[in-house]
């Protein structure tokens, strides 16, 4: 019986794992990010701390831990507290169920799916309260417009998962890659037999994912140019680090889930390299497209983000989801 | 029809008109009308001027006239676009009691100016419908008019309550008051707007803006000389300064009749063209950012770093350039520079056909800006709009074809316009108006001959004569009105800056729109408020670190004014 299998350490192994990885992903991400801007800008980005810059990720979480948390007076103090931990707290629990490979689970729950979405979306009630409670104009604005933003993207998100889980048929995430195990053409992104429509259905599942983690252009809740900071206006320190750490750990997991439902997962489309290799790179390339895709587009209007979703989001997805379910049933009927 | 001719029959038919209400008219035939007229008549005149003879409303100026004439002088200054005239209707107020009607209720554009007049020199206009103050913070005590020839320029009066907080009015029933200012992102320059904000909806709001006054023009008419002022003119704008200097140099040129050597003209026209370059390439970068487009912003910085290089080539500094002196300029153009200058402009011409393209091409931005912040033709006319705001609305203004100044005349160029009116349209003529920039310089470079860049200026200029002047400013038109005085310097120096007109029609571009597009349409007339406000930064409280006292600050200008 190997060390691995006595569950205090496998527990321990995990957190400590999922922390790591989340705090790195925060930190590093950042600097990825601001490298790509910098080259899609045609400039050089940070160049100064560490070669190339790759320091600054740690000079600046020293620059945020040594500052004062300001708690603003009239605020409510306690929600403000609470709300950073709100947003980081469940998105840890949400890497629990994230097969990595097939054998590099931390739990392999039967409705891993359905926790994810149930952890994901605290992150909306947390935003919210921090937004609340910082008694601030600007803030609680920007806490009004992240509500009704992911009320309008949490439908057309569900409406793709439920679909994919017509065609899965499991809400278990290490089942669902060994679905697409066969290779590319099984991946549920190229399955048409399932559903003719199942690319579009990942475009409005990715589109949906970048309104839920609010990224540009869809960064609503804190566009700079009208509301300072929205609802992080009030925050300093970790308090907004832990924020900003939150708001990376989410697309970690948006690519994560997108990878593992739509893109096969560990699977590898040739053969070589371990499989978490393979699911670490498809994951990296959704993360360095939400990059690509804030430095491309501008921020849109409010009203026009919500018309996109339950004008044009909500509709498609519905399409996709009868589509698939005749495309499933008729052919049982004879 | 010739401008001498325009002039005698605007003049014609205003005497046909009110008869003895026009009391006497100098018409100097050079595009320049004075008429003085009855003050009882004022209100009158300037609804036919402004409604039935078409006139452009430009500024009020409030003059305190006493240690001369024994009076106070206001001056309304209207143009004729079509006809190249710019016409000042003077009204001369009994010194111990200045008061006249307002116009602003037939004029509404002259809303500010008047505010403006009241504060400063204390002339009152009678039926003002918003008489509160503009220029003075609330703490300032009653009576006290800084711009009033007994009032000293170092003078603060003992009960000047600076911490005494502004009163605002009243909110509408079932708004939120939501600040935009003194301190945002998006604000590059202190100013207060208080939104009246209803669910995510504008319903209105109040101003409160010129917190840097400077007080520059008190200076120029105290402490500093006819040579000194360009130089202070041009910090009054970080953008647009070369505008200002130019704008005051040719006031006096105009009061005075000092003639300027073709070349200065040649060089003056091409240094404020390159400032309309850089500040347009400027804009759109921060029309960008504004829009949430952050990698366009950076490119239009890359792209006019060049044009602040040459001009750092060109006059020692990539801003300020001081380049203007009274009848002519400081620095040459040498053949390598212009040669140089080519070369940058045939880049730009290139790099931003791109921009042009990538932005035309932008569904988004164009989702983002069409049919936000509208000013019709009639917001244009009312509010006295100018300059790519009105452009933008289909008013064909421009003052370098209207009141052709420097090397206008001589240089073929197009005025842009669009139809639309919104945030969009404005975007599209600014782009535009770089390559007519680009063409006007190189038209300058190839017509510009070898000759002297400054007259001889060796008389005293004469006393008491007025000025006028026009400059086509990237943001619209500088208008800057001038009395000739003793003692080297000028009785009276009146700026209007284009965003003092311009930030006037906000409110109304603003009305019923979403918070989002509030940044955006303020952001299209780009506002600048040290223009409007005419001050320079200096701010005073910073804690335990230096603190710049009112004292110390008076102590420095001593040193470098006197």
């Amino acid at each position: 019986m190997s060390f691995l299998e006595i569950e205090p350490f496998r527990i321990a192994l995990y957190v400590v794992g999922a922390l790591a990885f989340v705090g790195a992903n925060a930190a590093y991400l950042v600097w990825v990010e601001r490298k790509a801007a910098g080259r899609f800008q045609r400039r050089a980005g940070p160049t100064e701390v560490g070669p190339a810059g790759l320091l600054q990720p740690v000079a600046d979480a020293i620059k945020l831990m040594s500052k004062q948390i300001i708690v603003p007076p009239g605020s409510d103090a306690l929600l403000f507290r609470i709300a950073p931990v709100m947003v980081m707290a469940p998105a840890l629990m949400c890497f629990a169920t994230i097969p990595f490979s097939d054998s590099i689970v931390a739990r392999n729950i039967d409705v891993g799916l359905l926790m994810i979405f149930a952890f994901g979306s605290i992150n909306v009630m947390a935003v919210m309260l921090g937004g609340w409670a910082s008694r601030n104009k600007y803030a609680i604005i920007s806490a009004a417009r992240v509500v009704s933003q992911n009320v309008a993207y949490e439908i057309p998100m569900l409406l793709t998962v439920i679909t994919m889980l017509m065609v899965a048929g499991t809400l278990n995430l290490h089942e669902i890659v060994k679905q697409q195990e066969a290779g590319f053409w099984a991946w549920n992104i190229f399955r048409l037999g399932t559903n003719p429509l199942m690319p579009v259905t990942f475009v409005i599942f990715f589109t949906c994912m970048l309104a839920e983690t609010n990224r540009a252009p869809f960064d609503m809740a804190e566009a700079e140019s009208e509301l300072v900071a929205g609802a992080y206006t009030e925050y300093s320190g970790m308090g907004f680090g832990v924020f900003f750490m939150g708001e990376y750990a989410n697309i970690v997991i948006g690519c994560a889930v997108a990878t593992v439902l739509f893109l096969g997962g560990w699977g590898s489309p040739v053969g070589f390299l371990p499989g978490v290799w393979w699911f670490l790179a498809k994951m990296y390339f959704l993360i360095f497209t939400v990059i690509w895709i804030r430095w491309t587009f501008p921020r849109t209007q409010f009203y026009g983000l919500l018309n996109l979703s339950w004008k044009i989001l909500i509709p498609f997805s519905l399409a996709t989801l009868v589509l698939t379910s005749i495309v499933m049933k008729i052919p049982r009927m004879f | 029809m010739s401008i001498a001719m325009a002039e005698r029959a605007k003049l014609e038919a205003l005497r046909a008109r009110f008869g003895a209400a026009i009391r006497r008219a100098d018409l100097p035939g050079n595009g320049r009308m004075f008429v003085t007229v009855d003050p009882a008549a004022i209100r009158e005149i300037c609804r036919h001027v402004f409604r039935e003879m078409g006139a452009r409303y430009v500024i009020s100026i409030g003059a305190d006239d006493r240690p001369f004439s024994g009076e106070f002088l206001v001056a309304h200054n209207f143009a004729f676009d079509g006809d190249g005239v710019l016409c000042g209707l003077l009204a001369h107020l009994p010194g111990d009691r200045p008061a006249l009607d307002s116009i602003s209720d037939v004029v509404p554009a002259a809303n500010w100016a008047e505010r403006e007049f009241r504060d400063l020199v204390g002339i009152e206009p009678m039926g003002h419908r918003y008489p509160k103050r503009l220029v003075l913070p609330d703490g300032w005590p009653e009576g006290v008019h800084p711009l009033r020839k007994d009032v000293s320029w170092d003078d603060v009066p003992k009960d000047f309550d600076e911490d005494l907080e502004f009163k605002f009015d009243e909110a509408p029933d079932g708004c939120v008051v939501v600040p935009f200012g003194p301190f945002h992102p998006t604000l590059d320059e202190p100013a207060h707007f208080r939104l009246y904000v209803e669910g995510e909806m504008v319903r209105g709001c109040e101003y409160r803006g010129f917190m840097a006054h400077r007080g520059i023009e008190k200076l120029a008419e105290s402490v500093l000389s006819y040579n000194d002022i360009p130089m202070m003119a041009e910090r009054i704008c970080g953008i647009c300064g070369c505008v200002h200097s130019v704008a005051y140099v040719q006031a006096v040129e105009d009061a005075a009749g000092v003639r300027v050597p073709e070349r200065a003209e040649y060089i003056r026209t091409i240094m404020l063209e390159m400032e309309r370059l850089h500040s347009h390439l400027l804009w759109v970068g921060l029309a960008c950012h504004i829009v949430g487009f952050d990698t366009l912003f950076m490119q239009s910085f890359r792209i006019r770093e060049p044009i602040m290089w040459m001009a750092e080539r060109m006059t020692g500094n990539r801003k300020t350039y001081a380049l203007c002196l009274v009848g002519g300029v400081r620095w040459d153009i040498a053949p390598e520079t212009g040669a140089a200058l080519r070369g940058v402009l045939d880049t730009l011409e290139k790099e931003w056909r791109g921009v042009v393209d990538a932005v035309t091409g932008d569904r988004n931005i164009q989702a983002r800006t069409r049919g936000v912040g509208v000013a019709g033709p009639d917001l244009v006319k009312d509010v006295g709009l100018v300059g790519p705001v009105a452009r933008a609305s289909g008013v064909a203004i421009d003052c370098r074809r209207d009141h052709p100044y420097a090397a206008y005349g001589r240089v073929a160029f197009e005025v842009i316009t669009e139809r639309g009116g919104d945030v969009w349209s404005r975007i599209v003529v600014r782009m535009k108006e770089v390559f007519e920039s680009i063409g006007i310089i190189r038209q300058c470079l190839d017509k510009m001959s070898p000759g002297p860049i400054q007259a001889r200026v060796d008389d005293e200029l004469p006393v008491g004569r007025m000025g006028l002047s026009s400059v086509e400013a990237p943001r619209g038109e500088a208008h800057h009105f001038l009395v000739t005085g003793e003692g080297n310097r000028p009785r009276r120096w009146r700026v209007r800056a284009p965003t003092y007109q311009n930030l006037q029609g906000v409110p109304a571009m603003i009305r019923d729109q979403q918070l989002a597009d509030m940044t955006i349409a303020l952001g299209s007339i780009d506002p600048c408020f040290s223009c409007t406000d005419r001050m320079e930064t200096v701010d005073v409280r910073s804690g335990l670190r230096r603190t710049w006292t009112q004292e110390d600050l008076v102590r420095l200008l001593k040193k470098g004014g006197a």
